[in-house]
This record gives structure tokens, sequence and C-alpha cells, in this order.
């Protein structure tokens, strides 16, 4: 018994020498520690999309110039969400169900605030390069997501 | 004696050719880094700090037991309790988010393993765990039999 646990001991000491060798030469190396939270917003500011947090989509929601919409499943848009707010799964961009709503939203000329579940959720971004692709010229994203704003108090509808 | 030996080395083998050819995928995992941290990172079961420390750590635990036990006679029983702490874990990490209904690609065998998680994933690392189990009895009977 206590030569096995030397020896997992050794196996564990060995890996963990050649994981640390290999990622510094490694040609897709990654950091040792990467703050992930911010890894959608990074990759929304390298496409140049417009980010904005909760005191600015407050005031857009307050204004009624802007339309909202929840990229999260329609299950979770059932649960809560931001009031008058238009639910546009990005899981089901492409479905038939869906078809109408994204036409809508393309057709409206409005300003689209889109928002998914929190920072860490990539689907919002990504709803908001599909919708830009199809022409929408004036899509922003709503960073902090639902969590975010029902944390800060924005108003919920159910 | 003999044929009893060579039943249970016959048993072992299987299960750990098995076991190694299932943790040598380990290397697709060592080449997409990234891939495999967002895949940790999806569990959400360890602290952020811990991630990608986690993704680069790994697989390389699995790749070196796995080479253990097909090749290093000496650490073979160590090799297979490092394989099974590791499926034990894997699977309770996997039974937490179905639990929590996450329905993300398992990237258990690397990048192209992205069927969401379910039940079949329990019990492929249960099965995995018997097998384990197994190799590790065989391995201590072929020890008695050989004194």
């Amino acid at each position: 018994m206590k030569t096995t646990v030397k020896n997992i001991g050794i196996i564990l000491l060995v890996s963990a020498v050649l994981a640390g060798v290999a990622n510094c030469v490694h040609p897709r190396k990654i950091p040792w520690v990467q703050k992930r939270s911010d890894q959608v917003e990074i990759r929304a500011k390298e496409q140049n999309q417009k980010i904005i947090g909760f005191a600015q989509a407050q005031e857009k929601f307050r204004a009624l110039n802007a339309l909202f919409v929840d990229a999260r499943t329609a299950e979770e848009f059932a649960k809560g969400h931001i009031p008058g707010s238009v639910s546009l799964p990005f899981a089901h961009f492409n479905g038939e169900e869906y078809f109408m709503t994204t036409f809508d939203l393309v057709d409206s000329g409005k300003e689209l605030v889109i928002y998914c579940s929190s920072r860490e959720c990539d689907d919002g971004r990504l709803l908001a390069a599909e919708l830009e692709m199809l022409g929408c010229t004036n899509v922003i994203l709503f960073i902090d997501g639902f969590d975010g704003w029902e944390k800060e108090g924005g108003e919920v509808e159910k | 004696m003999s044929r009893q030996r060579t039943i249970y080395g016959i048993t072992f083998w299987i299960a750990a050719l098995i076991l190694a050819a299932t943790f040598f995928v380990g290397t697709s995992k060592i080449a997409n880094p990234a891939d495999f941290a967002e895949t940790v990172y999806r569990f959400q079961l360890l602290p952020e700090v811990f991630v990608n420390l986690v993704a680069i750590y790994l697989p390389w635990v699995e790749v070196v037991s796995a080479v253990c036990l097909l090749f290093v006679p000496r650490f073979r029983t160590a090799a297979l309790w490092i394989l099974l702490l590791l499926l034990i874990g894997f699977t309770i990490g996997i039974g937490i988010n179905i639990a929590r209904g996450a329905d993300f690609g398992c990237g258990c065998f690397g990048r192209n393993d992205d069927a969401p998680l379910s039940m079949f994933h329990v019990f492929r690392n249960s099965g995995l765990i018997a097998l384990t189990l197994i190799a590790l009895i065989c391995k201590r009977k072929i020890g008695r039999l050989s004194k």
C-alpha cells in the first residue's frame, strides 16, 4: 500500500512536470489563470459590437426607444424577463417558429438591445452578430444579462 | 493454479487495454487545451482560478497513467488507482450537471465529444469504473498466485 501511494505521487509529479513544460512550449498554450467571466465582453469588443451595462440599459428601457431581445431559452424567458422584451432564443435562431420574430425585428428599424442570462453567456453576443448580418444596423449587447438586471433591481415581467 | 493465473492475466489485459485506449484520448485534450478549458469551465465545479490549471494538468495525468498501465509494470496498480479516482470524479461531475439541467457537450473525449450530457455518460463511466475495479482485483490475484 505504501509503495502504491508513493507511485501515485510519482505519476502525479511526472504529469505535473510534463504539463508545465508542455504548456510553455505548446503552439496553442493557454494562460495558467484566466478570468473567464470577461471572455464574452472581450470577444464582443474584438468584433466591434456595441456593449452597454445595467445603467445604460435601464436608461434605454425607461426612454422606451429600444426593443429588448432575450436570447435565452423559451423556458428561461417564461420564468422572468425584462418587461416588453421579445423572446428569440439563439439556440432556435434558424427555427421556423422564430422566423417571423426575426423578420419583425429586422424590419422594425428600432434599436435592438440583446441580452442573455449573464456576463458569461455567449448567446446574446452570437445573436447580436446574427442580427447584424441580417441587416440590423442598431444592435447593442446588454452585457450584464438578465441576472445582472435582476440583481440591480431592474423590473421583471413573468 | 496456472490456469487461474492465465484467466486473471487475460482479464487484466483486456480491461487494461480498454482503459488505456480510453485515456489515451487525453492526447486530444493536450492538443487543444483551450477547448478542454472551456469544457472544464462549463461544468461549473471549480473556482475560475483553477479552470486552466486543471485543463492543462488533467490530460497529462490521464495519458501518463495510461502509459504506466501498459508499459511500466511497477506503476500499474498506482495508475489503476488514479484512473479509478478520475473516473469517479468525472462521473460525480457529470451527475451534478445533469441534476442542474445542463445540456452542454460532455467533452470527455476532447472537442469531438459534443453529445449533450445524459445518463448515457454516467452509465459509460460506471462501466469504466467497473472495468478498473476488475483490473485491480485481477492484478492483486495475479500477485498472490505468483507468491
